[in-house]
């Protein structure tokens, strides 16, 4: 990610405008912060996937890693086994649904994900292995630390956004903003 | 209290009304425990019971559960659901309903937007509040309580699992009807009879399964609504006469609805166990309170018996059984007692002895006394009524007792009855016979089956063995005796009667002066002319016919005359000449007395004054009865009699006896004095008759002392006689009296008495009492002649029965008289 963030960056300041630092906090309802949200921002324009992009949700200790991993439509994720066990990972999300049928070590061919949406990941095997693939229509998208913070650098202008909880099965409300230099936005989760 | 009359009743009932209430106190603390621990056995046994239903529950559910997510976990069921492929949902629900035996399967997914069931009971599952239910479980199973629910008004148990894909993406709902399967299964396993019952829409409470009997479920329907409403988890009821422990869970509950389950456990088999082991406790008791009471009452029994002994001997000697002793047998309190009532028997017998001693003799002589005479006599009538024989009652007289008592000394007296009482006793006919003492001097004889001839016989032998001298402490002295007699049928049927009449009859002997006399009825006759005598009296003071007698007095030394004793005689205009003997006594138990006194008083008065008229200084001597000692006037009416005939005090001497002077000595005294005092000459008259102290006469102001004719009249041939005269003028001397004698008969005895130093004398030798006129010629002729006119028989003495003075003559003992 650190990498596209680079790639923006230099982008920006190469071409077209300067690039701001947009700093979001998600916090609940009772207005506490909330870590491991995805915070998404579209510009309007469908921007291409850069080549090569691809990643990985890794099994280690009968658990998925990261839980939740934000990827832009149609990259390709492969699911590498770290543990001993066996696992046996399925999706029955509407965003894609794929099975892996009892496998070790790495799968030989990775699962791409071409359709906006969240994708529940579980394991047929252990029932507690659970992860989130947020896949969404834009190259701007962060997921928030500890205390609900989240840090893009976005190329001033009009964005829509709009922030979603693992579990959730709709994302919160679409928002509009302009950018202009470092900005704050607060989201609070229903 | 209660009363008891024995003691041994008191101890009995005591001790055990004490065992009893310590029984009590032990088994009544005891049937509260034993109750108390079926009780609580009763109430373990359902508490254990609902631990076990509560596990039992939770493990069906568990299994339950378990087989639910069997299904739960499959992958293309999950995949079925993932993709919302109803018909695969529903096939697979079915199939799995029957394999577990659910009567309800249902799948509803997390958005509600998809429910699928299957059901042996299609409303169970598309009923009005099925979906509700569905979810009300879905809640309370994720909370982990187990869900029972009243679908369609059926219980059923839900049991609900997650499908996970692995997300939660919906839930398997299983209904597992709550029937008598389950109620079987729980009885097995707790031995408690268990009861579902359900409430509904607000309807009443009905059952849905029993183990127990239809008529105690239905019971038990009745009485969980009551126990319901109280909110009591723990109940003890009565059903059918039967104590139940009851424990009631609710299973569901909301507003309209209630199932409940009712556990229900029988106290009866603990009670029963321990309510045999109270009877066998109670029957124990029983038998031990039972022997007690034998014990106790054999034992106080023993211990009381030697007082009932006691007792029932006390009650004999109050019968006045004093002889039998009684028995000691012990040497307890009782044994003491025993002895006590020993002695105190003892000492009521020696006291009722000498009672009966003392109440029936006679202690000087031994002999028996009147009462025990009276008895005998009694008796001996009753006897000789049967036998229709005679029987004789005598009684006897010591004369002149009296005055030997007087002067030999009252030892001398009592040997000398004793004496007599002896000889009398000697002489009976036969040993029934009873001799007694009645009086001082008097004693009567009782001679059983006698008539007349024995009865004189035996007074004749009394009167020969009394002819020689008796000796007594060494001492020879006459004794003369008067003896009456009467018979029985002949002179009375009464032991009254009897010795009234004998006495009549010694009356009469000592009158006549005869050995004895046997009564008859002419003495009576003699009496009551006496009485009637007494009624003429009155009228005799009234109509002069009484006489004024002089007995001339003279100086025993000097020979000179001095004067005379008053006397008096009654003329009776029918009867003649009466002696004084014959009316006094009765003149003074009646009062007649005072007036003889002071017709007597007036009539020497007179003849003094005339006297004194002629030159002539003597005096006359008045005898003064009882009464007018006692009259406190009387001192004044003497004054005014002598001052009316111009008289000095001292030319009236008054004559007083003993006898008169004891009635009322303190009143008396007091006369006497008076008398003195007014210059009156007193003189005690018939010393030696009476029993008045020396000690009393002391006191007295009296000037002189007559010695009575018995003593005087055969001193010349009674030794005794004459030293009883002596001792008396020497004790009178002693006490600055004059000594007059009475009763001189003879020169000889006249010459003795002046030897022994008599200052006065009087007595036929000197003069028998005569008329009035007569004295003045007696007067005369013995001044003039200084000659002893002896003219015995030619006139008579007062103190004489006329009829008895050939006797007297010949009787040198006639000494008893009246005067």
């Amino acid at each position: 990610m650190m990498r596209w963030l680079m790639i923006l960056t230099g982008l920006c300041a190469a071409s077209i405008c300067a690039a701001a630092e947009v700093t979001a906090v998600v916090t609940d309802a009772a207005g506490k912060p909330v870590a491991d949200a995805v915070v998404a921002f579209y510009d309007g324009k469908t921007t291409a996937l850069p080549a090569g992009a691809g990643g990985k949700v890794v099994q280690k200790n009968k658990m998925f890693h990261p839980k939740v991993t934000i990827v832009q439509t149609g990259t390709k994720i492969n699911f590498p086994n770290e543990d001993t066990v066996r696992h046996h990972v399925y999706s029955f999300s509407p965003a894609k649904k794929f099975e892996l049928k009892l496998y070790a070590g790495i799968p030989s061919d990775p699962v791409l994900f071409d359709q906006a949406g969240v994708v529940t990941l579980g394991c047929n095997i252990h029932d507690s292995m659970i992860g989130y693939i947020y896949i969404v229509d834009t190259p701007f998208f962060a997921k928030t630390d500890d205390k609900g913070k989240a840090v893009l650098k976005l190329n001033e202008g009009h964005y829509n956004y709009q922030a979603w909880l693992p579990g959730q099965t709709k994302p919160g409300v679409e928002q509009k903003i302009t950018i202009e230099g470092a900005t704050e936005v607060k989201i609070t989760l229903p | 209290m209660i009363k008891f009359k024995h003691i041994h009743s008191r101890i009995a009932f005591t001790f055990l009304t004490v065992v009893v209430l310590i029984q009590l106190a032990g088994l009544i603390p005891l049937k509260y425990a034993l109750d108390k621990h079926a009780n609580q056995l009763a109430e373990e046994q359902i508490n254990v019971g609902e631990r076990v239903f509560v596990s039992l529950l939770q493990h069906n559910t568990q299994s339950l559960k378990q087989a639910t997510q069997v299904l739960a976990a499959d992958f293309a069921f999950r995949e079925a659901v993932a993709t919302n492929d109803a018909g695969t949902i529903a096939s697979a629900l079915e199939s799995y309903q029957g394999r577990i035996h659910a009567q309800i399967a249902y799948f509803i997914s997390s958005h509600e937007d998809l429910v699928i069931g299957t059901a042996d009971n299609e409303q169970a599952l598309f009923g009005e509040n099925a979906k509700e239910d569905a979810m009300h479980a879905i809640v309370e199973n994720q909370r982990g309580t187990l869900k029972f629910d009243i679908v369609e008004g059926k219980p059923y148990q839900l049991i609900t699992v997650p499908v996970k894909a692995p997300e939660t993406i919906g839930w398997i709902v299983m209904g597992f009807a709550v029937d008598g399967r389950l109620a079987t299964q729980i009885k097995q396993l707790t031995h408690l009879d268990v009861t579902f019952v359900q409430k509904t829409d607000q309807r009443a409470w009905q059952l849905v399964s029993s183990t127990t009997t239809p008529e105690l479920s239905n019971l038990l329907v009745k009485s969980v609504a009551d126990i319901y409403r109280q909110k009591l988890s723990l109940h003890r009821v009565n059903l059918n006469d039967q104590a139940y422990h009851l424990k009631i869970r609710s299973l569901h509950e909301t507003k309209d609805e209630a199932f409940l389950v009712v556990l229900q456990g029988s106290v009866e088999p603990f009670t029963q166990d321990l309510n045999t082991l109270f009877k066998v406790m109670l029957l124990l008791t029983f038998i031990g309170v039972l022997i007690f009471a034998v014990l106790i009452w054999y034992v106080s029994r023993k211990t009381t018996e030697p007082i009932a002994a006691l007792v029932k001997d006390t009650d004999n000697i109050a019968l006045g059984d004093y002889e039998k002793e009684i028995q000691v047998n012990s040497t307890d309190e009782v044994g003491h007692l025993a002895k006590a009532l020993n002695s105190m028997r003892e000492a009521v017998l020696q006291r009722s002895l000498r009672i009966q001693r003392l109440a029936f003799n006679d202690e000087l002589t031994g002999l028996s006394n009147r009462l025990a005479f009276n008895q005998g006599v009694h008796q001996a009538i009753t006897t000789h009524a049967q036998s229709q024989q005679k029987l004789s009652v005598i009684v006897i007289n010591i004369h002149r007792f009296k005055p030997i008592n007087q002067t030999l000394g009252r030892d001398f007296g009592d040997d000398l009855l004793r004496h007599v009482g002896q000889v009398l006793k000697q002489n009976v006919l036969s040993e029934q016979d009873i001799v007694a003492r009645l009086d001082a001097d008097v004693f009567a004889v009782l001679l059983q089956h006698t008539d007349q001839a024995k009865a004189t016989r035996y007074a004749d032998k009394i009167q020969h063995v009394f002819e020689q001298p008796v000796s007594v402490q060494g001492q020879a002295i006459d004794v003369r005796t008067g003896i009456g007699i009467s018979l029985y049928p002949d002179h009375g049927l009464s032991e009254e009667s009897l010795l009234n009449h004998a006495e009549t009859a010694l009356q009469e002997s000592r009158a006549k002066k005869s050995p004895w006399i046997v009564y008859n009825t002419a003495l009576e006759i003699d009496q009551s002319e006496t009485l009637t005598l007494i009624s003429d009296l009155k009228e005799a003071i009234q109509h002069d016919q009484l006489l004024l007698y002089i007995q001339p007095k003279i100086d025993v030394t000097t020979r000179r005359a001095l004067g005379g004793e008053a006397l008096i005689r009654w003329v009776h205009p029918e009867k003649g000449m009466i002696f004084p003997d014959q009316f006094i006594p009765f003149a003074e138990q009646t009062g007649v007395i005072s007036d003889i006194t002071n017709w007597m008083l007036r009539r020497a008065c007179q003849v003094l004054a005339g006297f004194k008229k002629q030159g002539l200084h003597i005096t006359l001597a008045v005898n003064l009865s009882t009464r007018d000692l006692n009259n406190m006037e009387f001192p004044e009416q003497i004054g005014h009699l002598l001052s009316s005939h111009g008289l000095d005090a001292k030319s009236l001497k008054l004559e007083i006896t003993e006898g008169s002077l004891m009635q009322d000595p303190e009143r008396a005294e007091v006369v006497v004095k008076k008398l003195a005092a007014m210059g009156l000459h007193l003189a005690i008259d018939d010393f030696g008759t009476g029993y008045s102290s020396l000690a009393y006469l002391r006191q007295l102001p009296v000037q002189e002392l007559k010695i009575d004719r018995s003593f005087v009249m055969f001193m010349d041939k009674n030794s005794s006689d004459a030293s009883i005269v002596k001792s008396t003028i020497d004790l009178a001397h002693n006490m600055g009296l004059i000594v007059v004698a009475e009763g001189i008969e003879n020169e000889y005895v006249l010459n003795q008495l002046a030897r022994l130093g008599c200052n006065e004398g009087q007595g036929y030798f000197i003069g028998k009492p005569m008329p009035e006129k007569d004295f003045s010629v007696w007067l005369e002729r013995w001044e003039g002649q200084n000659e002893i006119d002896i003219d015995i028989g030619d006139d008579l003495s007062y103190d004489l029965n006329p009829q008895d003075i050939e006797p007297q003559v010949q009787d040198p003992f006639k000494l008893d008289h009246l005067s």
